[in-house]
């Protein structure tokens, strides 16, 4: 019985919500093996949200689908491509939107996210977008450096919420993770 | 089209490790040239391989041979650790630096005997032939066209056990490596289960500290690696240069591994 709320619980929770990640997509940086890709690919296979890996084995680029209505959590595939001995150099996130309001230095909840947007325009998200996140660890530490110029807030550098964003906006999730990305 | 460099090394490690929770296996087969004997000897190690986190790995090898005796025997252990300290990765391009130990328990013979003479052998090896303690630095440059790897390493060779005295042979040494690698085959990635082919170039030379005389050696390999989960070797030593005394010049190698990804949970 509790089990059945739950579910419904979660799939009310996702049809109330402005935008449902997809998929993400990364460039794994570090290798050029495929033995090494394959450490990656199976590391991945064994985190639960994940519903399926799609490889470009040339370009070192991932594309993972994730389970519907399942929490998709960003640093866990990190971690596992960390462990498999490599790194993130660019790290997308593909959502579909409803009716998403965005501007540069702007904190939104997207979904289960809370994300702080970063060198972009003002707009209206609609439809399926691409995100780059830009975090710490999910870009090159050249591109991550090159970033700071984006913002003066210091939950860059840590990922977590910090002053800043608790007066940017009260509508975030309760998460204490902010990723920061840009289009 | 491009050619990938690879730093899965034959002769040596590379700063890099294996993947965290996984586990390696690998049978070593090595074939020596005997330089007073007229005949060849073999050593089996066999070699278990643990990614502790994605700093630390630990290797643990059991030999035998029949290098000092005529039959087959069980010659000891080694225990080999690499944690990687320093780590700048790029888009297929990678500089990578790490610290390894070896310690070695051996139980033959200081020296060979043949017929009714003794020969000391200066070249200290922690492989099977000598107990003793290895300690060094290694760095990996990954390029796009070219992986290269440089160690240096500190080695001090202690009594096997069971041997009363050391005998007057070399005990300190510095070893130091240079290698190269180049995957020739696929020239395009189209799914794991091509077959890779690697053709690697490594030179292996050690200075003794006691006895002012060294040795390089090249060891050039081929390498297969098969639906990205093992990998066969093929390598072949010999001396390029030198004044060491040494029971063998040269040897074969050959060297089946393969990998259980996601045995353990790692920190």
């Amino acid at each position: 019985m509790k089990k059945i709320f739950l579910s419904l619980m979660i799939i009310l929770l996702a049809l109330i919500t402005n935008a449902q990640a997809e998929k993400a997509q990364f460039q794994a940086s570090g290798l050029t093996c495929s033995m090494c890709s394959n450490a990656i690919n199976k590391a991945l296979k064994t985190v639960p949200f994940i519903e399926s890996i799609n490889t470009d084995l040339n370009k070192n680029l991932f594309e993972i689908t994730f389970k519907k209505n399942v929490p998709v959590d960003l640093d866990a595939i990190k971690k596992k491509v960390e462990d498999a001995g490599f790194s993130i150099a660019k790290f997308w996130i593909v959502a579909d939107f409803k009716n998403v309001k965005i501007d540069k230095e702007e904190h939104v909840a997207v979904g289960n996210f809370n994300f702080h947007f970063m060198n972009v325009k003002q707009q209206t998200l609609n439809g399926e977008q691409r995100l780059q996140l830009i975090d710490k660890d999910f870009v090159s530490a050249k591109e991550f450096k090159k970033n700071n110029a984006y913002t003066s807030m210091p939950c860059y550098q840590t990922g977590t919420m910090a002053e800043c964003c608790k007066s940017a906006d009260a509508n975030l999730n309760a998460s204490n993770r902010i990723y920061h990305v840009t289009i | 089209m491009h050619i990938n460099a690879q730093e899965l090394y034959v002769s040596t490690e590379p700063a890099s490790n294996m993947a965290a929770g996984s586990i390696g296996v690998r049978l070593n087969t090595k074939i020596f040239s005997m330089k007073y004997e007229s005949v060849y000897a073999v050593r089996f190690d066999p070699e278990v391989m643990f990614g502790i986190s994605k700093k630390l790995m630990v290797h643990i090898n059991a030999y035998t041979s029949n290098m000092y005796q005529q039959h087959l025997r069980f010659e000891g252990t080694s225990l080999y650790a690499k944690y990687r300290f320093y780590s700048s990765d790029d888009i297929q391009t990678h500089f990578r630096m790490a610290a390894f130990s070896k310690i070695s328990f051996i139980n033959n013979p200081q020296q060979l005997q043949v017929g009714n003479k003794f020969y000391n052998n200066d070249e200290i090896d922690l492989d099977g032939n000598n107990s003793g303690l290895l300690a060094g630095i290694v760095a990996t440059q990954l390029l796009h066209k070219l992986a290269l790897s440089s160690s240096a390493a500190f080695e001090n060779r202690w009594n096997n056990l069971d041997a009363s005295k050391l005998p007057a042979q070399s005990s300190k040494a510095v070893n130091y490596t240079l290698s190269a690698g180049y995957l020739l085959l696929p020239r395009v990635y189209t799914n794991y289960h091509q077959t890779n082919f690697n053709l690697y170039c490594e030179f292996l030379g050690s200075s003794s500290l006691d006895k002012k005389s060294y040795y390089i050696d090249a060891a050039p390999a081929v390498q297969f690696i098969f639906n990205s989960i093992s990998r066969l070797d093929f390598s072949y030593r010999t001396q390029l240069f030198g004044n060491m005394q040494r029971l063998t010049n040269n040897n074969f190698l050959v060297r089946f591994e393969y990998n259980f990804l996601n045995v353990f949970k790692n920190r």
